[in-house]
């Protein structure tokens, strides 16, 4: 054998050993879905609201975009959306939070989330975009209460605080006699997804029960019942295939989680004053953890302890609670928390609302997306390819900075939750989003 | 020679075998399927039966490697998501001297150098399990000095004291990112030592059979300062302190029964069956020197179970010179469907080998082999989550060089 018929031997061995198995992959198919005209309706999860405000990188990592990108991979799918900047904005008229360095009252310099500006990005709001970029398939909306989805004028500001929003403004067909529900119908979907009914909860919820639960029966615009069957009867009357989203217990977030009712550390020198103040009133503080002290109109003196189960909302001021005696000499404001009374309607309401979603979806043939058992997942703790996922805030895994919305990993989760469904009931064989490509929160 | 052995010293081996075990110790066993610890060959039989060393003639010299090219692929369940290994040739080597005394001597002295248990993974960058594991490197070797006694014409008992060197080097990468996006990562790297034993017995039945049981004990490989090497973003450094960890790897106790049958001057068959105790590998354990509240010491359940290999090859001598071998081992997994990683993506398996001896000379024998096995393993892990089939082929050619004194 001469080295040249060694080699050439040698190389096709080699060749023959470092060839990799190969897999039979069944192709992947839509099934009887037509993506055509995919809507997406909803509040803010479906809008991709997340870390504190409609930002592009919640958007473009919303469940519906996902599923969306999935679809497209297949078959070409055109999926608009109503794109903002990257730090966004919200109602309040901030940009969205990141992680970084935040100094306390105290003094104290620690990582926490920071908002990502000084101000949002003030040209998202005040002009609508419909005409340059329009018609949007992903008409989620933050803060949409399901009461509203088919409220003509919810882009129109003379409706006045409560009757309008800002964000529908922005991409309504037209402000004065559109509605979400028209805008949804006018492109005739051919496929839609639905999320409605969670932010209706929220919107009470992380008010402290301040904004009341809209009912769950009555009239399209006055009970969730009839706003639902209004939506989805008028959305499956083309043919379209749908879906609905159920709602998750919303108080498993790591929004209403995160402070604990007794995160009251007192000295002695501390429960001495405290008691002097609130012995005659027959409270009393011992030294180490205390109950924090609540705003509760139903107690003599309109001041109480917190209970067990009680729980103490993000979006407190910290620095109040850590310098100015919030908590301790100042009860907390009703607006900050919520009582045992206020988490049972809550909770109640939640399944009033599920019940509801699911007689109105049988009714049209709509498939229901069990994301409520998905969340109970996440609030027991569980593990997504090696990835932990869990309620707490900021490195359970799965929610954004606000402590309400997803962050794109859990976007994603749910996007394949959806999907899931999809190829079970609709002959499809959609492949899941990979959520280990989808980004968690980022650390400076 | 000391420089070859040092190269084959720094060199990974490929996974293979049962869990992390390496059934290539020398080329005419590898030939006939790894069977072959009845029929007295060569050298080797200080791995394979030390009881059986002592009825070898003469005194030789032998090294053996066999690069292994092993390509193991990944389909994510959901996904269609696929991924491969990356892993570099394995070289699991041995190399055996046997010396006897005096020429009337029923006493045989030997040194086995052999590698039984190693694994080099090592997958593609940025693969779906990237947080279960990106690249697991594991290498043992063996010296084992030994002495084999021929008690009567029919019976040689053996045994080997073992000393066992390891390094171990397990990556991973972190669920956490930095502002570019990057995830951060883990390393673990640390080596051990550990001792043991390997005895046999060896029986000469009839003039056409032999009998042979032997055991090689456990040898925990203890790490007792590895280094924990954490790359996370700034603002989490102090949450991830990196420092020293501790651990332990069981490799496990090895029975071997075996039979060889010569029916005539041409032909032999052997029969091996081999027990390993891999109930020794419950756990995967590291031990962190700092621990904080996002680095806890971990604890991760492997319970394998006790696994059984059979293994059936022929030889058949064509002529004075040549040898032509045959054989094939089915050998069951000791890893439960719950617990199959990435790290060791075991299955039950056909292994098929093919051999030749060639004497080149009155001192010299070359053999070689060709070792082939393909595998398939739908699992989802229990403490990952990671879900879908793992495919494996292995192909294994072998040579070994043989000196007699």
């Amino acid at each position: 054998m001469t080295l040249k018929q060694l080699s050439i031997l040698s190389a096709a061995a080699l060749l023959t050993f470092s060839c990799k198995p190969k897999f039979e992959i069944t192709e992947a198919s839509l099934g009887d879905i037509n993506t055509a005209s995919y809507v997406a309706i909803g509040g803010s999860s479906t809008a991709g609201y997340s870390d504190g405000a409609l930002n592009l990188n919640g958007q473009e990592n919303s469940y519906t975009a996902i599923i969306a990108k999935q679809f497209d991979a297949i078959s070409s799918t055109s999926f608009k959306q109503p794109l903002v900047s990257t730090i966004g904005i919200n109602l309040d008229g901030n940009s969205r939070l990141i992680m970084g360095y935040k100094t306390d009252c105290k003094g104290e310099n620690s990582l926490s989330p920071v908002r990502d500006a000084l101000a949002g990005d003030n040209t998202i709001l005040g002009n609508n975009i419909y005409g340059s970029s329009g018609a949007f398939n992903n008409l989620g909306t933050p803060d949409l209460s399901a009461l509203d989805v088919n409220l003509t004028g919810y882009g129109n500001s003379a409706n006045g605080a409560g009757n309008y929003n800002e964000f529908y403004s922005r991409i309504a067909s037209d402000e004065v006699n559109a509605s979400i529900l028209g805008d949804a119908l006018a492109q005739t979907p051919t496929f839609f997804t639905v999320r409605l009914g969670e932010q209706d909860i929220l919107n009470s919820a992380t008010k402290g029960g301040t904004v009341a639960l809209p009912i769950s029966n009555g009239p399209a615009g006055v009970g969730f019942d009839g706003s639902l069957d209004e939506a989805l009867s008028a959305l499956s009357g083309t043919g379209a295939k749908g879906m609905i989203a159920d709602i998750p217990n919303v108080l498993d977030y790591p929004f209403f989680n995160t402070i604990p009712y007794d995160g009251l550390d007192i000295d002695a020198a501390q429960a001495i004053t405290l008691n002097q103040v609130f012995n005659p009133l027959g409270i009393s503080f011992q030294v180490g953890k205390n109950a924090f002290t609540i705003e509760d109109p139903n107690t003599p003196f309109n001041v109480r302890k917190m209970l067990p189960g009680e729980l103490i909302l993000l979006s407190i001021p910290l620095d109040s609670v850590k310098c100015n005696g919030m908590g301790s000499v100042n009860p907390i404001p009703d607006k900050y928390i919520l009582t045992l009374e206020e988490i049972d309607s809550i909770k109640a309401r939640i399944d009033e609302y599920n019940a509801i979603i699911g007689q109105i979806a049988a009714t049209y043939g709509v498939l229901i997306v069990d994301l409520n058992t998905m969340y109970a997942n996440f609030k027991a703790g569980t593990v997504y390819n090696g990835i932990s996922l869990n309620t707490e805030f900021v490195s359970g895994g799965a929610f954004s900075l606000d402590g309400i919305n997803l962050n794109p990993r859990g976007q994603a989760l749910v996007a394949n939750k959806f999907i899931k469904l999809m190829n079970n009931f609709f002959n499809a064989n959609i492949p899941f989003a990979d959520p280990t490509k989808y980004s968690g929160i980022i650390f400076p | 020679m000391q420089k070859l052995l040092f190269l084959l010293l720094l060199l990974p081996f490929q996974f293979f075998g049962q869990g992390y075990q390496v059934n290539l110790q020398g080329q005419v066993s590898q030939g006939m399927g790894g069977a072959g610890s009845a029929l007295m060959q060569d050298a080797s039989a200080l791995f394979f039966n030390p009881g059986g060393a002592s009825f070898i003639h003469s005194n030789e010299i032998s090294l053996n490697v066999t690069p292994t090219f092993g390509n193991t692929s990944f389909l994510e369940n959901n996904t269609n998501a696929t991924a491969n290994t990356t892993s570099p040739v394995g070289t699991p080597f041995s190399l055996y001297g046997l010396y006897q005394i005096k020429d009337s001597s029923k006493l045989k002295l030997g040194l086995a150098v052999y590698t039984p248990f190693g694994s080099t993974v090592e997958w593609e960058d940025e693969w779906v399990g990237r947080f279960a594991l990106t690249r697991l490197q594991l290498v043992s070797i063996f010296v084992q000095p030994t002495i084999s006694y021929r008690l009567t014409d029919k019976i040689g008992i053996g045994a080997g004291f073992i000393y066992s060197y390891g390094k171990v080097n397990l990556q991973k990468d972190l669920p956490i990112q930095d502002a570019s996006g990057e995830y951060g990562t883990a390393e673990l790297d640390g080596s051990g030592n550990g001792f043991g034993f390997n005895v046999g017995l060896f029986f000469k039945l009839t003039k056409h059979a032999n009998f042979s049981i032997t055991y090689r004990s456990k040898v925990d490989m203890n790490v007792k300062s590895g280094d924990a090497t954490f790359n996370v973003p700034s603002s989490l450094e102090d949450k991830f302190p990196s420092g020293k960890f501790s651990s332990s790897l069981p490799l496990p106790a090895v029975f071997t029964f075996g039979l060889g049958i010569t029916p005539n001057e041409r032909l032999s068959i052997a029969l091996d069956a081999n027990y390993t105790d891999w109930t020794a590998y419950d756990t995967l354990a590291f031990d962190y020197e700092n621990n904080t509240e996002s680095l806890e010491d971990t604890k991760s359940a492997r319970r394998y179970v006790g696994s059984i290999a059979v293994r059936l090859g022929a030889q058949y001598k064509i002529n004075e010179k040549i040898k032509a071998r045959a054989g094939f081992a089915y050998a069951i997994s000791p890893v439960l469907t719950d617990y199959v990683t990435p790290e060791t993506p075991d299955a039950n398996r056909f292994n098929f080998t093919i051999g030749l001896g060639y004497q080149l000379s009155e001192k010299f024998i070359l053999d070689a082999s060709l070792l082939f096995t393909q595998f398939t393993r739908e699992a989802t892990n229990l403490e990952t989550g990671l879900s879908g089939t793992f495919k494996t082929r292995v192909y294994a050619p072998g040579i070994q060089i043989t000196y007699k004194l």
